[in-house]
């Protein structure tokens, strides 16, 4: 398979995707974009964007709660205003925003995830540096 | 997740959220708001309760004016038809006062059903159902002030309640009233632990914010101005009246009853003082056990948050990132290259992991989930073919 891969960060209380996903947290429908489940949004390190990136993947989708809905109160907000560059640690100016997809889903927001995961990754394994 | 709360429940909500949303964005929905809107009618209450004090007079006769009857009915009377803008003050006091018991029930129901409430939340919620009782007796007590015929039932329904209570009740009773009979001490009494325990009830706000870096008490402007709308709209379609007169002398015996703070003497009115003090006082600790871990057996516990100690450079971000102020900067200690160290206080902290995208040093841990872990797992899967 030549296909690179893509890897959503996802916060476990936001849109539901147990039902869309193989065992091992690939998506069925998409080939290639796999998840990994944190407690909260606001858990995911902008060096862990960094680290797929560099590791060969094509995109990553970082993905929390409704923005003003954390079960944690502020995760969301933070992990988005680190992406954004207005807190630290941010990520660093040479990773290629275009590869970096935020999405804010409630739980019951699966469709909405697949049909925007699917236009990301075929948009990003379609750029060239 | 959410295991102790109906599933179809919590997706209605957020189903509802996303809707107004959809109409509002999300920097103007009310629902992420919901705890600030009782907190907002609060300040409205006492702008509009510090007015209506300076006309109010709480003498229940004119023991101390001789020419015209001058007591606490007619003050609320001149303030209501003589005082320009006195019935609006009045009124937007009493319309305030309700639906800061509306909002404190949304803002507990939705606590609620998104299963914020228990674990290391347990003290806002405990705080909270004592903040509800308090704030209960406090709109009771201005219901006593107006001193119309639905007071007089109200005071000595009350003082008969608090006498019934076994050893302390006949010294509830003597306090209610400020001696032993309804006299012009009583109603000072009343206006005394109106005003009192309202200011008491900032005391018990800190407690309930305490827990929490950065609380959610100042909505954007607009939220407020629709608050107040809603409120004006009440204010002016219905007029807030007096009943006739308290007559000490006179025994009424029935009232028009206000079902957001008077629900209490309804029930008083309907079973015996033993059932009615069993019903309130259990119906409040039962309010206050529902947090209690016992109950939830299946939900997954939290893990603290961990410090790795000879990493940690106590740059404070963690401290100032974690939502519930479980994270102390303490001094480092001696022979540290750094001035200080950060602590976790495990009894607050929820595990979310918020102070660990937080760290650039990769020097805090969640025990059961390792950053490390995470990212070898996040390149092993970019990197597989």
């Amino acid at each position: 398979m030549s296909e690179k891969k893509v890897i959503t960060l996802i916060c476990e209380r936001a849109a539901d995707l147990d039902s869309a996903c193989s065992a091992s947290g690939e998506v069925k429908d998409v080939e290639g974009l796999h998840v990994v489940k944190l407690p909260c949004s606001g858990m995911i390190q902008p060096l862990m964007i960094e680290a797929a990136l560099k590791a060969g993947a094509a995109g990553v989708i970082v993905t929390g709660c409704q923005i003003g809905d954390c079960y944690y109160r502020e995760g969301n907000r933070m992990i988005r205003e680190r992406l954004l560059g207005e807190r630290t640690p941010g990520l660093k100016k040479n990773v290629d925003r275009r590869r970096i997809l935020a999405l804010w889903l409630s739980r019951p927001q699966k469709e909405r995830f697949l049909s925007e995961a699917k236009e990301f990754v075929n948009y990003v394994r379609k750029l060239t540096d | 997740m959410y295991s102790s709360i109906p599933k179809g429940m919590t997706d209605l909500t957020l189903a509802i959220e996303k809707a107004v949303n959809a109409v509002l964005t999300n920097k103007y929905n009310p629902f992420y708001y919901h705890g600030a809107l009782p907190q907002f009618y609060l300040w409205v209450l006492f702008l509009s309760g510090l007015l209506l004090f300076a006309y109010y007079i709480p003498t229940i006769d004119n023991a101390y004016f001789s020419e015209n009857l001058v007591n606490a009915w007619t003050s609320v009377d001149y303030i209501t038809d003589t005082l320009p803008y006195g019935a609006v003050v009045r009124a937007i006091h009493r319309y305030a006062g309700d639906a800061m018991v509306i909002t404190i029930v949304l803002h507990a129901l939705r606590v609620w059903i998104t299963d914020r409430y228990r674990q290391y939340r347990w003290f806002q919620w405990v705080s909270g159902i004592v903040l509800f009782l308090m704030v209960m007796f406090i709109g009771q007590t201005g219901y006593y002030l107006v001193w119309d015929e639905r007071s007089l039932i109200l005071t000595r329904m009350t003082s008969t309640a608090l006498e019934a209570i076994p050893f302390i009740g006949p010294g509830l009773k003597t306090w209610f009233l400020n001696g032993g009979a309804i006299t012009n001490l009583t109603l000072s009494n009343f206006l005394f632990i109106h005003i009192g325990f309202s200011f008491s009830l900032l005391f018990g706000l800190w407690l309930h914010y305490v827990r929490m870096t950065r609380p959610v008490i100042t909505p954007p402007p607009a939220i407020n101005y629709m608050l107040v709308a809603v409120l004006l709209v009440f204010v002016f379609l219905v007029p807030v009246t007096s009943g006739k007169m308290a007559d000490i002398n006179t025994q009424p015996t029935s009232f028009e009853i206000d079902w957001f703070f008077l629900w209490p003497y309804y029930l008083l009115a309907h079973v015996d003082i033993t059932t009615y003090w069993v019903l309130i006082i259990g119906g409040s600790v039962a309010l206050c056990l529902i947090p209690l871990p016992s109950l939830y057996k299946a939900a997954h516990p939290v893990e603290p948050a961990e410090v790795v100690l000879n990493k940690c450079t106590g740059c404070s971000m963690c401290a100032a990132d974690c939502p519930y102020q479980a994270i102390e900067m303490v001094p480092a200690p001696s022979g540290s290259r750094f001035k200080k160290l950060a602590t976790v206080k495990a009894y607050r902290c929820s595990g979310c992991g918020v102070c660990v995208g937080a760290c650039a040093f990769d020097a805090i841990d969640l025990p059961n989930l390792l950053d490390t872990d995470v990212t070898a797992k996040i390149k092993a899967l970019a990197e597989a073919q």
